[in-house]
């Protein structure tokens, strides 16, 4: 475990250096990060003038919401795409094969080994918004919720990484797979509001299918009061099951690929 | 250290892909989007053969052969249909992490070194995915560099390397982790003269300084012929000629041709052997491998000679010969 903690730590050091280089792009995620912000806030300002709270979220709690999205969001641009990119350049390309002659877990190869360091801006921001929010609620906010928001952030990464590697190990079959990434994106925009807003089969849909609700609705839960216990557990035993379908989904794109399966 | 006897031995190998069929046209295109017919390919049938500890063999046949299908069988990527396949006493498709840590596989017309970033960071990823200790790492890297005479490009992004200064970098990647097998698929594709005679050169000194053991395939013989002695020649999935270099040259190519330049040109020469061409006072005569000797020496005898060569024909000829041959007789040979 330690050990594939260092080639992961390894992969994005290396990647990270290299972005250095590239500074100009720091500025250019930067003001895309603001543009995006500020459109997302006045849309809020704007829903707000005619309600006081949506699906039970007051306005300043929706801004932990829209944090915590700025945030997954720049965790899914900075470390999941880009990986989940290249791997469908490599099944197309057929580099995929230098991956598999690797003495390594091929699922955690194709996972860290592209890293956006920029891209990470997000992150900050998201995290920054969420500070705004929480000031303006006023409440204080224990250690414990701190530590539930951290966990289920975790979790809700893992649970949209699944989602993502689900869908890219169908390049296997499908070799052309780049509309996914639009059609994620496009379905990511629906996690800037609470689940909760949804009609019943839409909200299932953002729960179970696409895991929107465990990446930002839960996270955002733990530090507005809102997380159970319950919530938890089965954030976690949902987050558990998951990476075992995935892994299993994963072996059997790369026994097709290796074409033991016929 | 452990005797190394053979170091990889196939035997009955066997790779039937199922392909979905149709016809040209859109209606055939309709047509088998409801009901779609398939077609067994064998890409390789029935294959086998022993490589002993060391050995660099070319692995030879024109493009669909089986070659890369039996590379990447043989590196692990594929699972055969049937048959058996030990290298280094592991079962490739296995793909347990002992025998990936002792191989590698390069193929030409495929980069795995990252495009955006210093081939040098690169190394670095594959230290880690290899756990080469630090030392050796260093030890190794530079010694790669040197002897690829890449210095200065391995800091440069990847991107902005030339085709054969990627190769190298390529290759020097490949082999960071000291494997004891080489798998090489086209390593010299698309590469100009010079830069093929470089790699080459590396190649043989590879194998020379750590006993590796190299498949290669390659489409230029230049490399067959400084690397291998011994050449497997397979076609249509099946291996048409196993041995040495020289002996395929004997057997498939029972000609040799004799450049004679009289002092005096005129005489009509055509009795001595096949008249190929006349250039500038120099005839080219084609004359049974076994009478050339013969044959020159009734020349020197009968005329004033200023210069006699007797050439073998290129290796490409006598592969065309090989495939040729195939056509009338099946012909598996040991």
């Amino acid at each position: 475990m330690g050990r594939r903690m260092g080639l992961a730590w390894t992969f994005l050091r290396v990647g990270a250096l290299n972005e250095l280089q590239y500074r100009v792009n720091f500025f250019l995620s930067l003001v895309q990060s603001v543009v995006a912000v500020g459109t997302a806030l006045v849309v809020l300002a704007l829903v707000f003038s005619h309600t006081d709270s949506l699906g039970g979220w007051s306005s300043d709690e929706l801004l932990v919401i829209m944090g915590v999205y700025v945030l997954m969001g720049g965790l899914i641009r900075s470390v999941i795409q880009p990986n989940m990119q290249q791997l469908m350049e490599d099944v197309q390309e057929g580099t995929l094969d230098y991956v598999l002659t690797k003495p390594e877990d091929a699922q955690l190869l194709v996972s860290v080994r592209r890293f956006g360091l920029w891209q990470a801006v997000d992150i900050v921001v998201g995290l920054l918004l969420v500070a705004v929010a929480l000031v303006r609620i006023g409440d204080p906010v224990s250690v414990w919720s701190v530590l539930a928001f951290v966990l289920t952030l975790i979790l809700g990464g893992l649970d949209i990484y699944c989602f993502w590697l689900i869908l890219t190990t169908s390049a296997f079959v499908v070799v052309r797979v780049d509309f996914l990434i639009e059609l994620f994106d496009g379905m990511y925009q629906a996690g800037r509001w609470p689940v909760t807003i949804y009609p019943g089969w839409l909200r299932i849909g953002f729960t179970f299918l696409v895991p929107l609700a465990f990446a930002v609705t839960v996270p955002a839960s733990a530090l507005t009061g809102r997380l159970s216990g319950w919530l938890l557990l089965g954030a976690a035993a949902f987050t558990v099951g998951l990476l075992v379908l995935t892994r299993w989904v994963w072996r059997q794109g790369l026994r097709r690929y290796a074409g033991a399966s016929a | 250290m452990a005797q190394r006897d053979a170091d990889i031995r196939v035997s009955g190998l066997r790779k039937t892909f199922t392909v979905p069929e149709r016809e040209a046209g859109l209606r055939a295109s309709l047509r088998s989007l409801v009901r779609r017919t398939h077609r067994d390919v064998h890409a390789v049938a029935e294959v086998s053969f022993e490589i002993p500890a060391g050995e660099v063999v070319g692995f030879l046949g024109p493009n669909g052969a089986g070659k890369t299908t039996t590379l990447k069988m043989l590196s692990g990527l594929l699972h055969p249909t049937s048959g058996q396949v030990s290298v280094l006493g592991h079962v490739p498709w296995r793909r347990e992490r002992d025998y990936l840590r002792r191989m590698t596989l390069v193929m030409g017309n495929r980069n795995q070194l990252q495009w955006d970033i210093p081939a040098l960071d690169s190394f670095e990823m594959n230290r880690a995915i290899y756990r080469i200790p630090d030392s050796d790492f260093r030890t190794i890297r530079d010694e790669m560099v040197e002897l690829l005479e890449i210095g200065d490009l391995v800091r440069k992004p990847v991107r902005n390397l030339s085709l054969g200064e990627r190769m190298k970098a390529e290759i020097a990647a490949a082999l960071l982790h000291r494997p004891q097998v080489l798998f090489l698929d086209e390593p010299t594709i698309g590469l100009d003269v010079t830069m093929q005679k470089r790699i080459r050169a590396f190649l043989a000194e590879y194998n020379r300084r750590y006993g590796a053991t190299v498949l290669l395939t390659s489409h230029y013989m230049a490399d067959v012929q400084a690397l291998c002695r011994r050449v497997i020649v397979i076609d249509h999935g099946s291996i048409l000629y196993d041995g040495s270099l020289r002996e395929l040259s004997a057997r498939y190519a029972p000609h040799q041709t004799i450049n004679v330049t009289l002092t005096d040109p005129g005489p009509e020469l055509s009795g001595y052997g096949e008249l190929v061409s006349t250039e500038a006072g120099r005839v080219s005569l084609k004359v049974a491998k076994d009478q050339t000797s013969a044959v020159a020496a009734r020349l020197l005898a009968a005329y004033e000679v200023s210069d006699l060569t007797i050439e073998d024909p290129p290796v490409e000829d006598v592969i065309e010969q090989v495939f040729a041959s195939s056509a009338t007789t099946v012909e598996v040979s040991s």
